[in-house]
């Protein structure tokens, strides 16, 4: 089956954050209550309780004047997710169509996943002391919907659909804004960590939204999965097997040498 | 040829090891073993029969927390009331010369069970000297990773990072130096008394002279009674 992506054009986007009401409804999510910090975004950043949040930034440009941007942030659903990696319960699986789901029975709330996660998504619930995250509405795609988020847009910023035809479209759009006074409009997701199901046109660079321009994984995740884990441990049997060969030639050379021996009863010369 | 040598009463024995650092040794036996076993259900991703001892994964996680804590408070006890004997344990390390190089090199063959002549030693050889430092350092890094993964929200996300490979290395690191001194502090015909010492926390002299002998001189031979 071909990934299925949701593109997220910011400039269509009117940050009316339906697709966060929408998230919350279909997810049956409590509401998360946080002080005024002074901006128009509803909470400090996704929780466990709020898998999709619109991002606001404020940023003075010379030229421009002052720019207000907001993007909506969720789980990528990265091609090859790093938490599916790292999660030593295999709570992470990824659907035949590209999404990235976490299995709340399965998790133990380790929390390895929100380390190692590049764009700091998955986010811990304490009250039942397990991850969680979005899901890309796998629910409703699997009986032939859309996600909540996309399926309640008003002014069209979300598609969900094949991922290979929203790429051009999305390629499509990204030009189109050059062209029209977005100078350094972009796209985002299309090779960003391997490729990610999330889409983004971008009216800016992706630092001014917040993402990060090259995400990467810490370099102390990879040596820890892939160097330490698999071939560390084997130092442990050898030394299990080590003392075991002791036991047998220690006993055997013993015997051969006379109960006598300096190590035998007390160590007398 | 028995496990262990039998315990005698019915000759000299003089003191090894007192009460709070044997109250502290086997602290640690207790906890790092319980916490070594719950840990490796997730170091080996996922081993669902020993996961299952501890009533799931939940249940392992909830012993390896509360043997952490254990351990923490061991360590505590350990440092405050027996302050004295650590800083005895750590000057002795300090006096790491030419007859622990020397032991060091001889001990493979002694391992193995080869009749070797070694030079007298201080209160512990090379090869405890060794131990009492690798395993302490994967102890302490262990206790420090493991409180920083546990509350990963009040510490950087950096270091949590860090944390997770450390604890790895430490654990693989202090096991290692656990299945070798569970052994030689136990069923390996060269240690002779060793287990007792730290068991019933005396040892025969004469095995103490023999195995620890400018310990000894100092501390009950004729270099004591001179002082």
């Amino acid at each position: 089956m071909a990934n299925l992506a949701n593109l997220y054009d910011v400039s269509k986007c009117t940050a009316c954050r339906g697709c966060q009401v929408a998230c919350k409804d279909w997810n049956q999510l409590p509401a998360v209550i946080e002080p005024f910090k002074g901006n128009y975004q509803t909470h400090e950043d996704t929780n466990g309780d709020t898998f999709t949040i619109i991002n606001f930034f404020e940023y003075e440009d010379p030229v421009d004047g002052v720019r207000w941007n907001f993007i909506k942030r969720q789980c990528m659903h990265c091609l090859d997710p790093e938490c599916m990696k790292v999660c030593p319960r295999q709570a992470y699986t990824k659907t035949s169509w590209g999404a990235t789901l976490h299995d709340p029975d399965k998790c133990i709330g380790c929390q390895y996943c929100a380390a190692a996660c590049p764009f700091d998504i998955p986010k811990y619930r304490k009250r039942e002391d397990v991850i969680t995250k979005c899901t890309m509405c796998a629910d409703r795609v699997e009986e032939g919907l859309t996600p909540a988020c996309a399926r309640t847009c008003p002014s069209g910023a979300l598609t969900f659909g094949d991922r290979d035809e929203l790429l051009q479209k999305a390629e499509a759009r990204a030009k189109f804004l050059r062209a029209n006074g977005f100078p350094r409009a972009t796209i985002y997701g299309r090779v960003e960590l391997g490729g990610l199901n999330n889409l983004y046109v971008l009216t800016d660079t992706p630092d001014m939204f917040g993402l990060p321009v090259n995400p990467k994984v810490s370099g102390n995740i990879t040596f820890w999965q892939d160097w330490i884990q698999p071939y560390f441990g084997w130092l442990i049997p050898l030394m299990l097997t080590a003392s075991a060969t002791s036991f047998v030639t220690s006993r055997i050379l013993a015997s051969k040498h006379g109960e006598h021996g300096e190590h035998g009863e007390g160590g007398h010369e | 040829m028995a496990l262990i040598p039998e315990y005698r009463n019915d000759v000299p024995r003089v003191e090894r090891f007192n009460f709070l650092a044997r109250f502290s040794h086997w602290g640690h036996t207790v906890t790092f073993l319980l916490c070594l076993f719950t840990g490796l259900v997730l170091f080996l991703d996922g081993v669902n029969w020993l996961a299952a001892i501890f009533g799931g994964y939940r249940g392992a996680g909830l012993v390896h927390r509360v043997s952490a804590v254990g351990m923490t408070i061991v360590i505590i006890i350990g440092a405050v009331f027996g302050f004295k004997g650590v800083i005895e344990w750590i000057k002795d390390l300090l006096r790491f010369g030419m007859n622990d190089i020397k032991f060091i090199m001889l001990f493979p063959l002694e391992f193995l069970g080869f009749p070797v002549k070694v030079p007298p030693q201080t209160r512990f050889n090379g090869g405890e000297k060794g131990n009492s430092i690798v395993t302490p350092t994967c102890v302490f890094l262990l206790v420090l990773s493991g409180y920083i993964m546990w509350f990963p929200a009040i510490f950087p996300v950096g270091l949590v990072r860090v944390s997770y490979w450390t604890h790895d290395i430490a654990m693989v690191g202090a096991t290692c130096m656990v299945c070798m001194h569970a052994y030689l502090g136990s069923f390996h015909p060269g240690s002779g008394e060793s287990f007792w010492g730290m068991w019933k926390g005396t040892v025969r002299a004469d095995w103490a002279k023999h195995h620890h002998a400018i310990w000894y001189d100092e501390t009950y031979g004729d270099k004591s009674k001179s002082e």
